[in-house]
Order: structure tokens, then C-alpha cells, then sequence
């Protein structure tokens, strides 16, 4: 899996691009880390180039959502195909993170 | 290879393994593993939104099989069995380790449980498989999932 990172304005865009699964959670949870540490509170995570999530991949956005939460920021989603959008209403975290179509939409009030 | 699944659904009484291998548990290995099992699986006449869930859910089982069941031994195997059986395709995942008590497992969706970070597999193999069912104690899982009939693609039960 690949991440890029893209900053516009004060909000952090993640670009994920390839399979979000357990040999890689690990290597996203060190980005989201650093993401923090660098003191950002608005992401963005771009699903666009995202085939496949795992449960594991569910955990890490969860724990990274759990920990902007602490410090009063929020993390949104957006490009998350229709079989992906699928894994995460069955597991409810949707209601968690806003899932938005593109990225303009996500941006606005982030 | 091709026609496995028409073969299948013309005959009744016909089985086909279509993989039957065990791998040692390292979870460096699962991707490719699943990766191949799919590729076996585009060579039949399986629709796409299947072919997600079957691999979806086999890549669950298996990540489990390695993490839980197996505990990461890697001298301890994890054995998968596909076959098509008339309009269905079953599953089998089994590991070599103590079992577990599949009876008792959590809710991942309620408000105490929805912010925990384990214990959505097998609740998502459970949403996308047509029937699920454990064995030895729970070092065995079988999966097994519906073809649709002719029409539109299926979707996630719920």
C-alpha cells in the first residue's frame, strides 16, 4: 500500500492507494501518529485507489478517529467505493466517520 | 476450469475442489495466499460482487486462523478447502490451534462494543455468508455462499 500525504490549508489529506489490510495497518497507524504529532486535527482520507479494506484496516481508522476525537478534531472519508462502503455499514462505523462522495464535499466544515 | 460452476450446476450430485492447500501461519504470506485462491476463482463463472465476498470473508478467516487460532506459529498450518457443490461455493478454514467459544462472541455494532478494535471477522463473515457453521471446537470454519440466480448482482444480507 502506498500513502501520500497533501496538505490544503490547515486540513491533512491521506491518499491511501492499494489493499488496507493487516500487513499494513501498521505502516497507517505510524502516518496517523506522525499526522498528530505534527499537531493536525482535520483529515481527510481519500478511499479513491482503495479495493479492499479489512477489519483490521477498520480498527486502525477507528483508533485514529478515537484519538482526534481527544483533541477535538475529525477525520472524514471520501472515494470509498461501493463494496468497501458496504463493510463498513454492516460493522456501523459509518455512522462514526462522515463517508462523503468526493473530496470538496468532505473538505467543507471539516 | 471454465465451465467448473455450469459443470457443477448441471449435475447435481457433482463437487469440485477448486483449492485445497494448507500454508504455514505467517501473516506475510496471507495476501498472496488469498491473491491466488481469487485468481482460481476469476477463472470460473463468478460474478464480481461475489468474488469481493468470497474473498473478503476467506481473507478474515484466514488472517484469524493465523492470528487467534494459531497464535503466529509458524510451524502450525492453516488448511483451506473451496469447493463449488451445485450453486453454491463453500469455504473451509481450519487451524491447529486450542479452538475458541464461537457462541459467545460480542456484538461489534452495539454503542458499548462499536469502538473496540477487535472483533468485527467474524461478525462480517457471518453478515456476507449465506451459512456459517463451526467445527472442532472452533478451529474449523465453513463458510458457504450462495450463487445468485440470473439477474442483478446480490448484496451484503443486512
Amino acid at each position: 500500500m502506498n500513502i501520500k500525504i497533501e496538505k490544503i490549508n490547515d486540513n491533512v489529506i491521506v491518499k491511501l492507494e492499494g489493499e488496507l489490510n493487516m500487513n499494513y495497518s501498521n505502516m497507517l497507524r505510524e502516518t496517523f501518529k506522525k499526522i498528530l504529532k505534527d499537531g493536525n486535527i482535520k483529515v481527510l482520507i481519500d478511499f479513491e485507489k482503495v479495493g479492499f479494506i479489512d477489519s483490521s484496516g477498520i480498527a486502525t481508522l477507528l483508533e485514529m478517529f478515537q484519538n482526534l476525537e481527544k483533541v477535538g478534531g475529525r477525520m472524514r472519508l471520501c472515494h470509498v467505493n461501493k463494496r468497501n462502503i458496504g463493510v463498513f455499514e454492516i460493522t456501523k462505523v459509518h455512522k462514526l466517520f462522515g463517508i462523503f462522495e468526493n473530496r470538496e464535499d468532505a473538505l467543507k466544515g471539516l | 476450469m471454465v465451465n467448473v460452476l455450469q459443470q457443477a450446476q448441471n449435475n447435481p450430485m457433482a463437487s469440485t475442489i477448486i483449492l485445497n492447500e494448507t500454508i504455514p501461519s505467517k501473516m506475510a504470506l496471507v495476501p498472496d495466499f488469498i491473491s491466488s485462491a481469487v485468481e482460481k476463482l476469476r477463472l470460473l463463472p463468478v460474478k464480481e460482487n461475489d468474488i469481493f465476498n468470497i474473498k473478503f470473508c476467506l481473507h478474515e478467516a484466514v488472517v484469524n486462523a493465523v492470528k487467534h487460532g494459531n497464535k503466529l506459529n509458524s510451524a502450525l498450518g492453516v488448511h483451506v478447502l473451496i469447493k463449488i457443490d451445485k450453486s453454491q461455493l463453500t469455504l473451509e478454514v481450519s487451524d491447529q490451534g486450542e479452538g475458541f467459544d464461537y457462541r459467545v462472541l460480542p456484538d461489534p455494532t452495539t454503542p458499548e462494543n462499536i469502538m473496540q478494535h477487535q472483533g468485527r471477522g467474524i461478525y462480517l463473515i457471518r453478515k456476507i455468508m449465506n451459512d456459517v457453521k463451526f467445527f472442532s471446537k472452533g478451529r474449523t470454519i465453513k463458510m458457504i455462499k450462495l450463487f445468485e440466480s440470473k439477474g442483478g448482482e446480490s448484496e451484503h444480507k443486512n
